[in-house]
C-alpha cells in the first residue's frame, strides 16, 4: 500500500477534531504566555532560558496532543475501522506519527519564534544572542514535536488516553519541578529534561544542546517503536 | 466472484474458544445470514476474517487471499463492525473523507454513499448527534464507500426503526442481486429470514448449519395443526389413539404436533367427529432456530419462577 493515501487520511482526521487544532492552539499560547511571564518578571541568570522558560509547561499541550491524536482510535471500536482500511498496521502507525510530528514541527517553531521575539522584546540588553536564540527557536519546536512523538508512542502502548495523559503529565510536572532541581544528574537524561538544554544559555551537565534533543529524540523513538510493535502484535 | 472462505478456523481468547475449528464459505449472488446466539462466535469469525485478530489455528481469505494482503481493500470488501467507530466530535462526511482518502476513493463517493444511507442532509452535523440508527446508517455508508464486492455487516438492523428495517433489507436484496457476496449476522432469526437465501448457523463458537433458508424450514420447522370440534372427548380419543401428541388450549381447541391436514382431516371425518376448524398452522422459525441452538447458548437465563 503506498503510503502518501494514508498519511492524507490521517491528516484529515488530525484538522477535522477540534479537541487536536486545540491542544496545538495551547501548546502555543503557553508556551509563549508561560515564557513572556517569566521574561518580564525572572532574575535573568540564563538569558535564553528567561525566553523559553514556557516550553516546560507547553510541552504538557504537546504531549496532550499526540496522546489524543492516538488515543482516539481506541474509542469504541475506531481502531477496527481504521485498519480494516489500512491493514499494514506499521505503515498505518508511520503515517499517524507523521501526520503528530508535521503539524507540531510547524506549530512548534512558529511557537518558538514568537517567543524569541516577544523575550527579545522584554528583554532587551539583558536577552540571548540572535545565534542562541535561533537554537532556542529550533530546539522550542524540536522538543514539542518529540514530546508529542513520545506521547504518541506511549498511548499506542497503553491503548487508552486517560491512562497515557494520567501517567505523563504528573511525571512531567514532577520531574520538571522537584528532581529537576537535582539537575547534573540522571534527570537530565528524562526525556521532558534532555531536549530543554537546548533552551539554555550555559549548562553544567554532560549533555549539550544537540546531544540533549538527540536523547528525547530516542525516547521519542523507543516510544513509537514500542506502539508499533504492541499494535502489530495485539488483536485490534 | 469473490466469496468468503473459512477453513478450520479456531480463536482463543485465554483457554476459552471462541470460535471452534469452523468451516464455511459465503459465495455471491446472495444474502448469507450469520446467526448465532450472543457470544456465539459471529463477531469473532468477522474480525478474523478481516484480520483484525490473530487465528489461533486455521485461515480465512476472501477471493483466495488474506484480508491483510489486499491492496486498497475497501474497494474489495466493506465492513460494518461496530457503529460507536466513527469519532463523535467529527462530522459523518469528514468520517467518510479519512476513510476514504486512506484508500484513493474519490470524494464524490462519500456523497454517493451519505445520499444512499439517507444521511445526506445531516452529513455535515458532529456523529455525538446522531442516533443510534443514524450511527448504523454511518456504518453502512462506510461500508458501502468503495464499492465493493463483498460486504460483511455485523449486526447492520440494530437501533433501526421499521421503515430503516424495511430499507436494510431491501438495500441487502439489491447488492445480491448485483451479484454481490454478502453476509449479515444477526441473533434473530425472524429478522435474518426477511432478507437472507442462505443460513451459517454458530453455537459457541461451532458451526451448527450451513444451509438454504427454504431447506432449513423444510427440514427444521416442525408442522403443527390448530383444530376444534364440538366433540372433544371423541377429539382427544381419536389423537390418543393415533399416538398424536396435542396441546390443550382453554377454548377446547387442540394444536396438533408433526400432524398434517391431509391426514388429520380424513381420521376425523372416518371417526365422525365434526370438525369446527382445522388448520395447519407453521411452528415459527424463531423456534426452530431455537430449538437448535438451545444446546449451544452461551448464557441461559434461569426458568422464571412464578
Amino acid at each position: 500500500m503506498p503510503f502518501a493515501p494514508v498519511l492524507h487520511a490521517e491528516w484529515i482526521k488530525i484538522r477535522t477534531l477540534r479537541s487536536l487544532l486545540g491542544a496545538l492552539a495551547g501548546t502555543f499560547l503557553a508556551t509563549t504566555a508561560f515564557s513572556a511571564a517569566e521574561a518580564a518578571a525572572g532574575d535573568h541568570t540564563d538569558p535564553l532560558y528567561s525566553v523559553f522558560f514556557g516550553v516546560s509547561l507547553g510541552q504538557i499541550a504537546a504531549i496532550a496532543f499526540g496522546v489524543t491524536a492516538v488515543s482516539a482510535e481506541f474509542r469504541g471500536g475506531a481502531l477496527r475501522l481504521t485498519l480494516s482500511a489500512v491493514p499494514d498496521r506499521r505503515r498505518w502507525f508511520a503515517a499517524k506519527a507523521t501526520a503528530i510530528a508535521l503539524p507540531s514541527l510547524a506549530v512548534g517553531l512558529l511557537t518558538g519564534l514568537v517567543t524569541l521575539l516577544v523575550g527579545k522584546a522584554l528583554l532587551g540588553t539583558s536577552g540571548p544572542t540572535w545565534t542562541e536564540g535561533l537554537r532556542g527557536t529550533v530546539g522550542c519546536g524540536l522538543q514539542l514535536t518529540l514530546m508529542a512523538l513520545f506521547a504518541a508512542g506511549l498511548a499506542a502502548v497503553l491503548r487508552s488516553g486517560v491512562a497515557t495523559l494520567s501517567v505523563l503529565i504528573p511525571f512531567v510536572l514532577i520531574v520538571s519541578f522537584v528532581v529537576g532541581d537535582l539537575s547534573g544528574g540522571v534527570a537530565d537524561f528524562l526525556p521532558d529534561r534532555a531536549g530543554q538544554v537546548a533552551l539554555h544559555s550555559t549548562w553544567d551537565g554532560s549533555l549539550g544542546p544537540w546531544s540533549g534533543l538527540a536523547v528525547t529524540g530516542l525516547w521519542a523513538a523507543a516510544a513509537l517503536l514500542a506502539g508499533g510493535w504492541s499494535l502489530h502484535r495485539t488483536d485490534a | 466472484m469473490t466469496s468468503i472462505d473459512v477453513r478450520d478456523l479456531s480463536k482463543e481468547y485465554g483457554g476459552r474458544r471462541a470460535v471452534d475449528q469452523l468451516t464455511f464459505s459465503v459465495r455471491s449472488g446472495r444474502v448469507t445470514g450469520f446467526l448465532g446466539p450472543n457470544g456465539a462466535g459471529k463477531s469473532t469469525t468477522m474480525r478474523l476474517v478481516l484480520g483484525l485478530d490473530r487465528p489461533t489455528s486455521g485461515a480465512a481469505t476472501i477471493g483466495g487471499q488474506a484480508y491483510a494482503a489486499l491492496r486498497e481493500p475497501l474497494s474489495q470488501v466493506g465492513a460494518l463492525l461496530d457503529a460507536r467507530a466513527a469519532h463523535g466530535s467529527r462530522s459523518a462526511r469528514d468520517h467518510l473523507r479519512a476513510l476514504a482518502a486512506s484508500n484513493r476513493i474519490p470524494v464524490r463517493r462519500v456523497d454517493a454513499v451519505l445520499e444512499e444511507t439517507g444521511l445526506a442532509t445531516v452529513a455535515r452535523r458532529r456523529v455525538r448527534t446522531y442516533s443510534l440508527g443514524m450511527r448504523q446508517r454511518l456504518g453502512i455508508a462506510a461500508a458501502l464507500l468503495g464499492d465493493p464486492e463483498v460486504l460483511l455487516l455485523d449486526e447492520p438492523a440494530n437501533g433501526l426503526d421499521p421503515e430503516g428495517i424495511i430499507w436494510i433489507r431491501t438495500l441487502l436484496r439489491r447488492l445480491a442481486g448485483e451479484g454481490r457476496t454478502v453476509l449479515v449476522s444477526s441473533h434473530l432469526m425472524g429478522e435474518t429470514a426477511a432478507f437472507a437465501d442462505h443460513l451459517v448457523i454458530l453455537g459457541k463458537g461451532r458451526l451448527l448449519a450451513d444451509t438454504p433458508v427454504q431447506e432449513f424450514i423444510h427440514a427444521r420447522v416442525r408442522p403443527l395443526v390448530r383444530v376444534r370440534t364440538t366433540d372433544t372427548a371423541a377429539l382427544d380419543d381419536l389423537l390418543a389413539r393415533h399416538g398424536l401428541d396435542a396441546s390443550r388450549d382453554e377454548d377446547g381447541t387442540r394444536t396438533v404436533r408433526h400432524a398434517r391436514v391431509d391426514d388429520l382431516g380424513r381420521l376425523m371425518a372416518e371417526a365422525g367427529v365434526p370438525v369446527l376448524e382445522l388448520a395447519a398452522q407453521d411452528a415459527t422459525l424463531e423456534e426452530a432456530y431455537l430449538d437448535l441452538t438451545a444446546a449451544e447458548t452461551e448464557f441461559t437465563a434461569l426458568p422464571q419462577e412464578t
